[in-house]
């Protein structure tokens, strides 16, 4: 298959990067790690004129720790290196079992989480998981910056609300308070190379290890035209001791939230079966992650 | 060590090291100086008429070299039956589906061949199409092909005894349905293939295909080449499962293309159209009634097929027959009723593939016995063992059980996967299932009516050095058939696995029908053997010639000769060799006179010895219509358990175990007959689980990718329990049959009568989907 | 408009001009000559095309050849040393692990990214490290028992090609 023609830029810094941006804006595409925009553009649904590569910009792969109280993710860290960080597994645990879960190991050496989220196809691993944490994305153009709550980012299926002459930069996220617990759920055919037919995300703050719930956040993919928190489902939540009957409510309750569609990979009747399923279990594995939670050395 | 000295180990493949160094080369790997690329442009309707083309602008472009349509390409039909031959390279008057060839551009390179596809300007006339088999059948839906009304492209009427009587006289009888989707081979290497002209006007075809010998006919016929002139010569190939087997546009194009402009023309099919030309797995619609006694036994069968088969019938017939006759096996009847249909429908035409015609009515067969056994309150497992036929039975349909280790299959997966610890015994959820299946060895006659040799073989003898080359017609494309041939030659000689080399592939070499229903191992293997011991029988001619002794006297074993059983007096023979190696610092040395010695002394007495060895099956098969299709030399057969863990609440299936144990006659290279198994497994679990070629309603393909059509990943496949039962074939060389296709046959039902075990659901449509599976349960609770 | 691009490619410094929209599976195949990398799918879906570049294991099929410049690539030509082969290479050839071989190459490059960081993997970590990989073939057993075979040092550096 082959890549139609276009000019292909390789700014050394964010500056030259953003310059670029705020130049050809509409008619150019940033490439990280290619797996997703590669593929649109060899099935000929995306031809821009211009690409704009991020691979020698410095500073945007890294995974930083803000001393105990929040983490700064690089946009262009791969999925791979998300999936292997301690920190992440540890206190931001949908967010390093998504990215476990994309895709194939070949995949994941070079999806970024910048893309997977500027990308914004409902069925992405990545977007519930940043949005049960609370991630803020930073946006920046030439003349300015802004961080975004993940929750107001996503607009519909290849849309958000990232300008053309934006770049997101990295994901930031503010540790979870103790007797958080978080977890993530995957359904699909296959057990690797899947897209999601239906995916879950939760977090879930306790008391204390054997307390009531006192937050609870829950974000599904693949059932609407974005991610969507489950707030209803969140409030059935709040304020009770977790039972797998309050779960089970929880998942009836997620139901309402959603609007799958019917289409070649599964009906709509299956999918909300199948959010309330994964809803029970992946609060299940969020309460059993909340009640092992430990001080960090 | 065994009777054996070559065969029946586990031999490294003859071509491991190169392909596992990057060394071997596809038919992409090649390139020659001038090449041009060429591309095929496609319909994109599914069914309309074509009222102009217009190729000005195409050739126009710079760097095209050449644009064919129908008008430059002639309209030879050709097919695989010559009872069908009902296509033309590229399309006259009308399109029958979305991908149907319309036209074939060269140029300097893939860009502009893709760019001077879209200046072809062709004006359609939209038709109303037809995609179901089941409407297409009906009164007033659109006709694909005028010569085939009703859309009907083959219709077999067969019964086997009395099935009325016979059915009057049970005691119980059953009914069940499957429908299954249709499947892609998904092989992982696409079609690609590079053809060029010499100046005498001799084509070479260097293709990845299954069957150079077809592809050289069919390629001779469409184009009007002399068939002489015509050279296919198959590289390595990354599998093939059926659809390799055949002659495409893609192959047909690029020598077209080749002699129009004089140059080498390369040819590709993306993955997209690999999915798009399919020649795969049929849809098949099986409606079967099994009639019993009340302690299980078999009485009668009564089953039905519709098949879709898309725009053209490509192996369509053979498939069609199969459906019914493959049913004949394993088990005693005493009367069977087919009828079977196959449709036309507007979407690409499907062909054969691994187990072809036979495995989606084996799995509704196999569902059906599992049905039975439990009305009757018996354990399916019993019930198996109770009907299955023996060496030496015919079946209703005259198919011959000249070796059959069907018995001893079912008893060690019995056996092996603790059936009676688990049947019965498992928590909910959880599941075993068994099931049985048989395939040919190799089908009994060619696919165009003649007397042909299925298999001719070469062995010539080095002059020097006492190397044992194999030249042979026939194709290896992964399962390992020069590895066989190498084994059984040098297992019939009495040399070492390292003296021989193999040649194949190529149709200057010599015949061979190739690479499908399992017949490489049984019939060329068969050639094999005797070229092997053609030569053999020379060489210990001159040698019994020069030592004075009677031939039968002589063994050749490892590489040494023994006379009598001893070393004999050879100095003689030594000494002439070593005079004619002169400068040698290695002559050769020991207490016997060695392979390369004694090959040499017959080089020197009567000329380069070659050896010939040719196959061809007995008459085979009933007098009845459709009677050669099923026929066979011999029967591989097979015997599954599986065990399942369904997640009852989302559906999904999870395969924890396989015990396979299938009878090949002999397995002349232990570890390949395993892999064929496990390979064969595999690709059952993704049929039954995973596989669906998906259209919309325009007949386009919705999932026309390895990401949406899915094949099962590391993650998804268990280990296998691989089980090699050798019943000792008496047509087989060394008692060998096949393996590669049969072993797929138990694999669909086992697993569906595993999850019957686990979720008391009986699935009657594939694939099983989470969500098929769920929705099958949740009815099921309804019910209750 | 042509860049010139500089790699490491199997050790060697390779220097070519390239096409922005060239990918580096095209680049290695076409313009290196090294067609032991395969193209399978074009999309990331089957793993064929598998390269190990800088150290990880990629589909070079979505990677452009101008994002390799200055990157170290190991293809399946540079694994075997002075014509003796590597022990997965080895382990491959003895158990089977080969039909066709048209995933091989890939599939044998996965492995050795996994046995680089994780010596001793389970049945599990092997199988999940090759998950990108498919395979019509093999139903995947022989190649995972290469694997752990290869692991568990069987198949010392220095067998034959």
């Amino acid at each position: 298959m082959l890549l139609p023609r276009f000019e292909y830029h390789e700014p050394t810094t964010l500056e030259e990067a953003l310059k670029l941006l705020s130049e050809l804006g509409g008619n150019a595409k940033v490439l990280a790690g290619g797996t997703d925009l590669l593929v649109r553009m060899k099935q000929k649904i995306d031809r821009p004129a211009h690409v704009i590569s991020l691979a020698r910009i410095p500073g945007l792969k890294e995974v930083t720790p803000r001393n105990g109280h929040g983490i700064s993710v690089g946009a262009g860290a791969s999925a791979a290196a998300l999936s292997r960080h301690e920190l992440l597994w540890d206190r931001f645990t949908p967010l390093a079992s998504a990215s476990s879960r994309l895709g194939s190991p070949l995949i994941r050496n070079r999806a970024t989480i910048g893309g997977n989220l500027v990308n914004a196809r409902p069925a992405a691993d990545m977007p519930p998981a940043c949005m049960v944490l609370n991630a803020t994305v930073k946006l920046k153009s030439r003349s300015d910056e802004r961080d975004v709550p993940v929750a107001e980012f996503f607009r519909g299926p290849g849309e958000t609300v990232i300008e053309p002459n934006e770049l997101m930069v990295s994901v930031n996220m503010e540790t979870p308070p103790p007797w958080t617990g978080g977890a993530y759920f995957k359904l699909a055919a296959r057990k690797s190379l899947e897209i999601s037919l239906v995916n879950v995300a939760a977090l879930i703050t306790l008391k204390s290890s054997n307390g009531a719930i006192v937050d609870a956040k829950i974000a599904l993919g693949a059932v609407a035209p974005t991610p969507v928190r489950a707030y209803a489902a969140e409030q059935v939540l709040i304020g009770n001791k977790p039972s797998d009957k309050l779960f089970q409510k929880a998942g009836e309750t997620g139901v309402g939230m959603c609007s799958p569609i019917t289409d070649h990979r599964g009906t709509m009747e299956y999918r909300c079966m199948m959010i309330e399923v994964l809803t029970k279990r992946c609060l299940s594995m969020a309460l059993e992650s909340a009640r092992s939670w430990k001080p960090l050395k | 060590m065994g009777e054996f000295n070559v065969i029946s180990t586990r031999a490294p493949r003859l071509d491991a090291a190169a392909k596992a160094t990057g060394k071997a080369k596809y038919a992409d790997d090649f390139s020659m100086p001038g090449m041009l690329h060429g591309a095929i442009l496609q319909s994109p309707i599914a069914h309309g008429k074509i009222l102009n083309i217009d190729i000005s602008r195409a050739r126009r472009l710079p760097g095209v070299k050449a644009v064919m349509t129908a008008k430059e390409a002639g309209l030879v039909k050709y097919g695989v039956s010559p009872a069908r031959y009902d296509e033309t390279l590229y399309a006259y008057e009308k399109v029958r589906y979305v991908g149907d060839e319309v036209a074939a551009v060269a140029a300097v390179d893939l860009a502009t061949a893709l760019e001077a596809l879209q200046l072809i300007k062709v004006d359609y006339e939209e038709l109303p199409a037809v995609f179901d088999m089941f409407e297409a059948m009906k009164e007033g839906a659109p006709l694909i092909h005028d010569e085939f009304p009703g859309n009907l492209t083959a219709e077999v009427h067969q019964e086997f005894g009395d099935t009325e009587a016979a059915m009057a006289e049970c005691d119980l009888i059953v009914d069940h349905t499957l429908l299954n989707k249709r499947q892609d081979a998904a092989f992982i290497e696409p079609h690609c293939c590079l053809a060029n002209f010499d100046l005498d006007g001799k084509l070479t075809l260097q293709t990845s295909t299954q069957v150079p010998h077809y592809v050289m006919r069919t390629v001779a016929m469409v184009l009007r080449i002399p068939v002489g002139n015509v050279r296919v010569v198959k590289p390595y190939v990354g599998g093939g499962f059926g659809p390799k087997a055949e002659a495409t546009p893609l192959e047909m194009s690029a020598a077209l293309l080749a002699r129009e402009t004089g140059k080498p023309v390369k040819m590709n099919y993306s993955r997209e159209q690999v999915f798009l030309h399919s020649r795969a797995r049929h849809q098949f619609y099986a409606e079967m009634s099994l009639g019993v006694k009340k302690d299980g036994t078999m009485v009668a069968v009564r089953n039905k097929a519709v098949l879709d088969g898309g725009a053209y019938t490509s192996f369509g017939i053979a498939t069609v027959y199969y459906s019914g006759s493959l049913l004949g096996g394993p088990y005693k009847l005493k009367a069977m009723k087919y009828d079977g249909m196959r449709a036309y429908t507007n979407k690409p035409a499907c062909g054969a593939q691994r187990g072809h015609g036979g495995v989606i009515h084996r799995a509704a067969f196999e569902q059906l016995v599992d049905r039975t056994a439990q009305q009757l309150g018996l354990d399916p497992l019993e019930m198996r063992l109770k009907n299955i036929m023996a060496t030496g039975d015919v079946t209703i349909n005259e198919l011959d059980m000249s070796s059959l280790g069907m018995k001893e299959c079912l008893e060690s997966v019995r056996d092996g996967s603790g059936w009676y610890k688990k049947k019965g015994k498992l928590p909910k959820g959880k599941g075993i299932g068994s099931a049985c299946g048989f395939f040919v060895s190799g089908a009994g006659y060619p696919i165009y009516r003649s007397d042909t040799y299925h298999a001719t073989v070469m062995v010539k003898l080095s002059e020097d050095g006492g190397i044992v080359n194999i030249l042979s017609g026939s194709a290896e494309i992964g399962q390992g058939s020069d590895t066989m041939m190498a084994m059984i030659a040098a297992e019939a000689l009495g040399v070492p696995l390292d003296c021989v080399r193999v040649v194949s592939g190529d149709t200057d070499l010599t015949v061979d029908l190739g690479a499908y229903s399992s017949r490489q191992t049984l019939m060329t293997g068969h050639a094999v053997k005797e070229a092997a011991e053609h030569a053999r029988a020379q060489v210990v001619e001159v040698l019994a010639d020069m030592m004075k002794c009677d031939p039968a006297s002589i063994t050749i074993r490892e590489g040494k000769l023994l006379f009598d059983g001893g070393p004999g007096k050879f100095d003689e023979i030594r000494k002439t060799y070593m005079k004619e190696h002169r400068g040698w610092t290695d002559p050769p040395s020991g207490d016997y006179l060695t392979f390369k010695e004694a090959a040499r002394m017959a080089y020197l007495a009567k000329g380069t010895i070659v050896g010939t060895g040719k196959y061809k099956p007995p008459k085979l098969g009933g007098s009845y219509k459709g009677a050669a299709v099923g026929t066979s030399p011999a029967y591989g057969c097979s015997a599954q358990v599986v065990e399942v863990t369904v997640d009852m609440e989302t559906g999904e299936v999870t395969v924890d175990a396989m015990t396979d144990a299938h009878d090949c006659g002999r397995a002349i290279n232990r570890t390949q007959v395993e892999g064929q198994m496990q390979g064969s497994l595999s690709m059952g679990l993704g049929e039954c689980l995973f596989e669906e070629v998906k259209f919309d309603s325009r007949g386009r393909i919705l999932n026309a990718s390895l990401g949406e059509y899915k094949i099962p990943t590391a993650l998804d496949m268990p280990n296998v329990n691989t089980i090699i039962v050798e019943s000792n074939e008496p047509k087989g060389p060394f008692g060998a049959k096949e393996v590669g296709e049969g072993a797929i046959m138990p694999t669909i039902p086992a697993i569906l009568n595993a999850i019957y075990d686990a979720t008391g659901v009986r699935i009657t449509e594939l694939p099983v989907s989470p969500e098929r599976l769920y929705m099958g349960m949740k009815a099921k609770k309804k019910e209750k | 408009m042509k860049r010139i691009i500089q790699l490491t490619v199997n050790g060697e410094l390779a220097e070519v001009a390239v096409d922005p929209n060239r990918t580096l599976l095209q680049v290695l195949r076409e313009d290196l000559g090294l067609t032991g990398t395969k193209h399978g799918c074009g999309l990331g879906d089957c793993g064929a095309c598998t390269v190990i570049l800088d150290g990880q294991p990629v589909n070079s099929c979505l990677v452009l050849a101008v994002q390799a410049n200055g990157s170290d690539v190991l293809t399946i030509e540079g694994l075997a040393e002075n014509g003796k082969l590597h022990p997965l290479q080895q382990a491959f050839v003895e158990k089977g692990a080969i039909q066709c071989g048209f995933c091989s190459p890939g599939m044998i490059l996965s492995a050795k990214a996994l046995l680089d960081q994780n010596p001793k993997p389970t049945e599990k970590d092997i199988r999940m490290a090759l998950s990108g990989n498919l395979c019509r073939c093999t139903g995947y057993q022989k190649i995972v028992e290469a694997v752990q075979a290869a692991a568990n040092g069987e198949y010392m550096q220095g067998g034959d090609s």
